[in-house]
């Protein structure tokens, strides 16, 4: 997958510390669903949805991220997007909730290494100490000046989501800032 | 770095995530009142404000976090927050935010 300005910056950054790599295609959604509803939404959808914000769910090959009191994201392998998009346009039709396909809105980046977490505090003032960011942990934030999706993948990777436009952007900042290591 | 409490993601967040979002508690009219409501009325609820010297409640909003408006109560001169708490909540009582500021 490839940005539409063409920047001299490779698509991959591989550090002794920290690498960056940009995502496959994903299949991604915004959710927004009253609470008092996520029972019966996995009893029709299987998809079970945090309840805790701030948390995220892993099965499969599905993510469910809550980042508000009634917003979730889902992110999803590409090839399970043509399902996803029937068991959501199914539960769109009986509960009161907006369902948005993003799947080309955002582009996600994946950061690996010993020093993941400090490539992250080079744009984002949150406490990533593993008792203040535990894995799994999500939360929208800003990055130096984009607006960010965070997720702690493990105990020393992260996943980057941000607006497509933001991309080349995030991209440079992420090799600028890790020659420093 | 400046931090505030954001009572929906019940953490303390960086300010950058937060705008403001002017005085709290001011109630719109209900749609009754408003074709029988004189100019002044109107420009009273429009545009007149406290503009507290001390504790002040505000709105905020968590606008790169959780998404969510809240209301805060902040010293205008030190800009700390006393506390901060969810919409719907009514006005701190000054025994509350006594109570907070311990």
């Amino acid at each position: 997958m490839l940005f539409d300005q063409a920047i001299d910056i490779p698509e991959t950054l591989k550090g002794d510390a920290v690498s960056v790599t940009l995502m496959e295609e994903r299949a991604r959604y915004n959710l927004r669903i009253k609470s008092t509803d996520l029972t019966e939404f996995k009893k029709l959808t299987g998809l079970k949805l945090p309840r805790k914000i701030n948390t995220s769910s892993a099965a499969k090959d599905v993510t469910c991220l809550c980042v508000g009191p009634d917003e979730w994201f889902v992110i999803a392998e590409a090839k399970s997007k043509a399902k996803l998009d029937k068991l959501l346009a199914k539960a769109s039709n009986k509960f009161v909730c907006s369902v948005t396909d993003i799947s080309h809105r955002n582009v996600g980046f994946e950061i690996t290494g010993a020093k993941a977490s400090r490539l992250i505090n080079v744009g984002c003032p949150l406490d990533m100490a593993i008792e203040a960011f535990p894995v799994g942990k999500v939360t929208r934030t800003i990055f130096e000046s984009a607006a960010i999706l965070l997720r702690r993948t493990g105990e020393e990777s992260f996943q980057i989501e941000c607006w497509r436009s933001f991309g080349p952007y995030l991209r440079d900042f992420f090799v600028r800032a890790s020659r420093d290591f | 770095m400046f931090e505030i409490h954001c009572p929906y993601c019940d953490e303390k967040r960086p300010e950058i995530e937060f705008a403001y979002a002017g005085e709290a508690h001011i109630v719109r009219p209900n749609a009754q009142d408003q074709g029988e409501m004189s100019d002044a009325d109107w420009s009273q609820y429009m545009f007149i404000r406290d503009n507290v010297r001390g504790e002040h409640c505000e709105r905020w909003w968590h606008q790169h976090g959780c998404n969510m408006f809240f209301n805060a109560v902040r010293h205008t001169v030190t800009d700390k927050f006393v506390m901060t708490y969810k919409m719907g909540k009514s006005r701190p009582t000054a025994k509350q935010i006594a109570d907070a500021k311990k």
